[in-house]
């Protein structure tokens, strides 16, 4: 004899869902095994039972009459949808409209939205140009001499120990005629700055190094004002900003020098 | 909205909504009863039928002609319960059946299944005379046990009808009912026998 039937096919025989060859192998077993015949029989009068046992509710009759209503009112007043037989792609003009309505929507709102995003980057970028141009004029105005005084870029890096909550490189070898002055501790848009002071001929240039606010990566499109040259670059932590009078080249060679510096060593 | 083309005997003539009406009306007693067993509730179920009857007026386009109407509306009435109220609420105690089985959460522990495989069947037979009890154990069934049991029971419908109505496949269909009957068998047994083994003898008093 074979093996006793699964509970699944004992199931499925109640439920009348066998195949015929499933059907004709399980009768073959049933006629030979009472105890799988008690379980089908017991599986059947389980699903008769509850059959009966579950036809519990009956609707009542007004909800009967509602519906019936419902139903002649939408036969006499068809929504559109259902007057107009179904044409090619079957959606109705209305919806057509509305989908092309959305999509509108959308592609105005993302425009908006970028739009926005740059004006707001470029708003920043010339607030930053503006605030670096400030402190650079000041610095050249005040006749003060900077806060550290040093051309020895081991006495300026450790000056900011402790006042700054960043740190930062400075190059060894300057292009010629360039020269290290000295350092400030300043601010420049709510952020504690390192204001580097050098020399290039009788040209003073100003570099502040901060720590970088955002995310972003891509360079800032920095541009001269009242006379000044703007530059700068980003590393991963910081963001320098360079402004000078000097001949932009010979600024972009220091501010090269400078990211160089950043680079960790080989 | 596809459905298999498993076709059944269903009347298709005449203008569309008459049709509608012709279809939907003879099916109204099957939706109620299977709505109050879901939300539990004989108020929400008018509700919940009625809603079903004015997506499906409003859905019948879509409807292939020649395909079972009863799993389409079936189908609608699910889904109108599955967003409503009481059928939230069910099926966010619902996670996965897998958890489910293994917290014992599909009703009451159940005995194992070779346990009862060897019980006499006089002792099902007995109880399920008892129509109450046999009705308070289904009110016990999670909801995705209970579905599945009222469709093939007491809708009659074929597994790959209930498959459609209930989006699953139709091999959980199947372990879905499987694991019903046994919960249901389970818990009739251990309200009838409460001591097996004293108690096996004398099951046909």
């Amino acid at each position: 004899m074979s093996d006793h039937l699964s509970s699944a096919i004992l199931n499925a025989l109640a439920d009348g869902e066998l195949s015929g060859s499933e059907l004709a192998r399980a009768d073959e077993h049933l006629a030979g095994c009472p105890q799988c015949t008690s379980r089908a029989l017991a599986q059947s009068l389980l699903k008769s039972a509850t059959a009966r046992a579950g036809l519990r509710y009956a609707p009542p009759p007004h909800l009967a009459e509602r519906l019936a209503r419902l139903a002649s009112q939408e036969a006499s007043h068809p929504s559109p949808s259902q007057a107009t037989p179904r044409i090619g792609w079957g959606f109705s003009s209305y919806g057509w409209a509305a989908a092309f309505a959305l999509l509108l929507l959308c592609v105005s709102l993302f425009l908006a939205q970028r739009w926005t995003q740059r004006t707001s980057v470029a708003s920043q970028n010339a607030g930053l140009v503006t605030e670096v141009c400030d402190q650079h004029i000041a610095t050249l105005a005040a006749n003060s001499p900077p806060e550290v005084v040093s051309s020895d870029r081991h006495t300026v890096k450790p000056w900011f120990q402790g006042k700054l909550p960043f740190s930062f490189n400075l190059p060894q070898n300057l292009p010629g005629d360039t020269t290290l002055d000295g350092a400030n501790l300043t601010y420049l848009r709510n952020q504690p700055t390192a204001q580097l002071l050098y020399s290039i001929g009788r040209h003073r240039v100003s570099v502040f190094v901060q720590e970088k606010r955002d995310g972003n990566d891509s360079k800032r499109a920095l541009t001269d004002h009242s006379g000044f040259h703007v530059t700068g670059f980003r590393t991963a932590d910081l963001e320098v900003v360079a402004v000078s009078d000097v001949d932009p080249a010979r600024l972009s060679d220091l501010t090269g020098r400078i990211e160089e510096a950043q680079a960790p060593p080989k | 909205m596809a459905l298999l083309p498993w076709k059944r005997a269903v009347p298709k003539s005449g203008p569309p909504t008459s049709a509608f009406e012709d279809l939907a009306l003879p099916l109204l007693s099957s939706l109620y009863n299977v709505a109050v067993w879901l939300s539990r509730n004989p108020a929400d179920a008018e509700d919940l039928v009625q809603e079903t009857f004015l997506k499906a007026m409003r859905g019948f386009q879509s409807f292939e002609r020649g395909t079972n109407f009863k799993a389409w509306i079936f189908r609608i009435l699910r889904n109108t319960w599955l967003t409503s109220r009481s059928g939230l609420a069910a099926m966010r105690t619902v996670a996965l059946e897998e958890e489910l089985e293994e917290r014992g959460e599909l009703g009451p522990r159940m005995v194992p299944e070779g346990a009862i495989d060897r019980q006499t069947p006089e002792v099902n037979l007995m109880r399920l005379n008892d129509r109450a009890e046999l009705q308070a154990a289904m009110e016990r069934l999670a909801p995705p046990l209970l579905e599945v049991i009222l469709l093939c029971d007491v809708e009659e419908m074929k597994y790959r009808e209930i498959a459609t109505v209930l989006e699953i496949p139709l091999g959980t269909v199947m372990s879905r009912i499987a694991r019903a009957r046994t919960a249901l068998r389970g818990m009739l047994q251990v309200h009838a026998t409460p001591p097996r083994e004293s108690d096996a003898g004398g099951a046909n008093r």
